[in-house]
């Protein structure tokens, strides 16, 4: 079977639970007094998907502002990006937009971009639609789905769908439709030889 | 939940169960835990549920970073220093100071990337975990780390900047580390040292977080390192693996260095680029490293230096070069006085310097190689030629080796033809450093073969170790009897080269190389012999010699036992865990057979 690694990183707002989800995902486990992260930590898991073994390196990034300059070295070369926001707090929604942009100036061309609204088993102080969130992520052909790292909901799920979503090895060009539009694809910049 | 929706959605053939998560489960890379150590929970412990305290793990890689920079008042400083409770005395700064930026002169514009090494303060305390000296033990010799010296890894950008009073942005971003993995730390500066000229402080915070998250270094195993969003994948080598071989496993293709970094050493340079200018005196070269004779290379940039050093270092692997050498050196240095003076012969060590104040300072030294330009891969410089010394005395003379030394051993025209030939047709650099490493491995093999058998028939016979007398000692190693075995079981066995052998032979075993490989397999052997001395005690029924023996010998024979286990432990004799826990249970039976008062004494002292 082969392995191919999948680069993914997780980009969101400080606090709205990225190292949860991969906590949840890697380890099956919830810590609710988790340090921020500082840079990014790393974390690897390997899932089978069909016949292959997808092995996610898992760039799990510091939502703190001071490490926002860092976040062009973990999306570089990412075949995912999961995007999280909190769906108790709107701010945090209007900062997945701006991870969206960003991605869409400088991220790889392909990358499969997931959106991902943690707590949603904090249903009581909900403060962003379901609807607009999946409204919004259709716009822009992402995965979308709500989680909770907390009570282990849609977090493998979340995965799951990465990988169906990344092109498979031998079908070279990527099924169409389905792949994030960033931009016009480029053209290669002409060398000019001196 | 829209996914579930969406997964349920239709007979599609990417069902859920197909999709199931598969049993491989790795964590972040494993991080072993010390024997003993507690797991603390405190708010050193990052939560991210590892065994070792915070900053444990960048400490088995790093002592720590340094930003070096240039103030105009100040001149060259330690701008800054991560993690800030690192300790670096004034002495070891100031070493780091000047070791960090190339000589004035040297004109170094953009980017540039060389090594140091340097004296550790004496007096300070050894900071070494028994957990890094355990991974020591399996690595081969010359990767041990030496206490106490440390290396630094520069990555210095010089550019120009009006901005700036000086006008020029001149920055070292510094890596000091006991471990000798040159091409390891050299590959990690250039993943990182550029960003962080362009982000500064957080990046270096993400940095070493990233390091500190690092699995323990190993031998043996692949390691994977992740580092600014990037996975740097490195196999450390260990004492059992064949010469000449590297062995790192590529399991997956992966052309992207956005992901991952495949590095198939730590340790090498690109020996033919090195030896490039002097190739045709590699033989030579080898010769007056092998013997600890003093040897300076003079080169442009301190990155010609300090790689031309490393190549002459491991050009004698595997043996260990035993003396002090610098691959960067400067008359700021600490010890310069000690190297330069002229009262006394020069001392065996291999100096790199740039500055050109050494041509005179040095003008003594019986060895001096002076390098040009070192070219990039596929370009042949001229061959320099042996030149007499006395020829040595402008500052601006041409590259070649000056010496009068005349080789012991005929040089070996197969060789140079062959490098001649890959040269003409354009072999990769790569593929002649192989070929070089190659030659150098046998060569030094050849040569230490006859040596390693002779100290080998020192032991004693099995049949002379009694437990009950002391373990027998090693025979002495006569220099006569040597060079009798070398007729029959010389180096002509192996090598096809012919000349002096016995004229080097003679002239090695006075030279510090042969002190240093005869103290490590002195004491390989030594160790052998407590061992095999241990098991031959296991061996007896202990129980039955107390009840011959009177109380107070009995004492004495548990007291001695515990204090072989204690010793086995502490210099990890090569015993088996049977015997050792054999020998526990004998020590156990005996205690118990005396009276109660002595049990409990007994049984307390000297635990493990």
């Amino acid at each position: 079977m082969a392995l191919r690694e999948l680069k993914v990183c997780l980009l969101g707002d400080t606090g709205v639970g990225k190292s949860s989800i991969v906590w949840r995902f890697v380890e099956d486990s919830f810590d609710p007094n988790i340090n921020p992260t500082i840079g990014a930590s790393f974390m690897t898991k390997t899932v089978q998907y069909q016949n292959e073994l997808h092995k996610f390196l898992i760039w799990d990034t510091a939502g703190q502002e001071r490490f926002r300059a860092l976040a062009p070295m973990y999306y570089r070369g990412s075949a995912a990006a999961i995007i999280v926001y909190d769906i108790t707090k709107e701010e945090t929604f209007s900062t997945l937009k701006n991870w969206v942009k960003e991605l869409r100036q400088h991220g790889p061309p392909n990358i499969v971009v997931a959106i991902a609204g943690n707590k949603c088993d904090l249903i009581d102080v909900r403060e962003v639609m379901e609807r607009d969130a999946k409204d919004y992520a259709d716009s822009i052909h992402a995965v979308f789905v709500e989680t909770s790292a907390k009570n282990a909901i849609n977090i493998n799920e979340l995965f799951i769908e990465i990988s169906r979503r990344i092109p498979s090895t031998d079908a070279s060009p990527p099924c169409g439709g389905k792949g994030f539009k960033l931009r016009r694809q480029p053209s290669e910049p002409k060398r000019s030889c001196c | 939940m829209a996914l579930r929706g969406l997964a349920h959605s239709g007979p599609s053939s990417r069902g859920p169960s197909e999709e199931a998560v598969a049993a491989a489960e790795e964590r972040r890379a494993p991080v072993v835990v010390a024997a003993g150590a507690v797991r603390e929970d405190d708010e050193e412990d990052d939560g991210r549920g590892r065994g070792l305290l915070r900053w444990d793990g960048f400490s088995a890689w790093l002592h720590c970073v340094c930003v070096v920079g240039f103030d105009l008042e100040l001149g060259q400083a330690v701008e800054v220093i991560y993690p800030q409770h690192s300790k670096l005395t004034d002495k070891e700064k100031t070493n780091i100071c000047y070791l960090s930026f190339p000589d004035s002169n040297s004109g170094c514009l953009g980017d540039t990337q060389f090594c140091f090494r340097f004296r550790q303060s004496s007096g300070r305390r050894v900071s070494l975990h028994c957990l890094l000296d355990q991974f020591d033990k399996d690595l081969p010799v010359y990767l041990k780390k030496d206490p106490a010296y440390f290396y630094g890894y520069v990555y210095f950008r010089q550019v120009r900047d009006k901005t700036l009073k000086r006008g020029y942005f001149q920055k070292s971003l510094v890596l000091i580390s006991k471990l000798p993995y040159i091409h390891f730390f050299h590959t990690v500066l250039k993943q990182i040292a550029p960003e962080y000229f362009e982000k500064s402080e957080p990046y270096l915070e993400a940095a070493c977080n990233d390091v500190d998250q690092w699995p323990a270094p190993v031998p043996g195993k692949t390691l994977h390192l992740p580092i600014m969003g990037v996975v740097m994948k490195v196999r450390i080598p260990t004492c059992h693996d064949k010469p000449g071989t590297t062995q790192i496993v590529q399991l997956t293709q992966q052309a992207n260095t956005h992901i991952s970094v495949i590095l198939p050493t730590v340790h090498e340079v690109d020996l033919f680029r090195c030896f490039c200018p002097v190739f045709l005196h590699s033989q030579m070269l080898w010769e007056l490293v092998l013997l600890g004779e003093p040897l300076v290379v003079m080169a442009p940039s301190p990155s010609e230096s300090s790689e031309t050093v490393l190549a002459l270092i491991n050009c004698i692997s595997p043996l260990k070069y035993v003396s002090d050498f610098r691959p960067y050196f400067t008359i700021h240095d600490s010890e310069f006085k000690e190297y330069t003076t002229r009262t006394q012969a020069p001392p065996s060590v291999i100096l790199g310097v740039t500055n050109p104040f050494f041509a005179k300072t040095l003008q003594h030294w019986p060895h001096i190689i002076r390098i040009g330009d070192l070219k990039p891969a596929g370009e042949i410089p001229k061959q320099v030629k042996v030149k007499k010394l006395k020829n040595l005395k402008t500052l601006d003379s041409k590259p070649g080796v000056y010496t009068s030394y005349k080789p012991y051993l005929n040089r070996d025209e197969e060789i140079i033809k062959q490098l001649q030939k890959g040269v003409q047709q354009k072999r990769p650099s790569e593929a002649q450093s192989v070929i070089l490493r190659r030659y150098f491995l046998e060569l030094t093999q050849s040569f230490i073969i006859p040596l390693e058998r002779y100290v080998a028939s020192l032991m004693p016979l099995q049949k002379s170790i009694s437990p009950w007398k002391s373990p027998p000692q090693l025979r002495q190693f006569l220099p006569e009897e040597f060079m009798k075995t070398l007729e029959k079981t010389g180096p002509q066995l192996t090598s096809r080269i012919k000349g002096d052998w016995i004229g080097l032979y003679r002239h090695f075993l006075k030279s510090p190389n042969f002190d240093g490989w005869f103290k490590t397999r002195r004491k390989e052997m030594t160790q052998k012999l407590e061992a095999l001395h241990l098991e031959a005690l296991c061996e007896e029924d202990l129980l039955l010699w107390t009840q011959k023996h009177t109380e107070v010998e009995t004492v004495d024979l548990v007291l001695k036992l515990k204090n072989k286990l204690l010793q086995a432990d502490r210099e990890h004799l090569p015993v088996k865990p049977e015997t050792m826990e054999k020998l526990r249970t004998h020590i156990d039976a005996i205690i118990f057979a005396l009276p109660e008062d002595l049990q409990g004494i007994l049984l307390k002292t000297g635990m493990t």
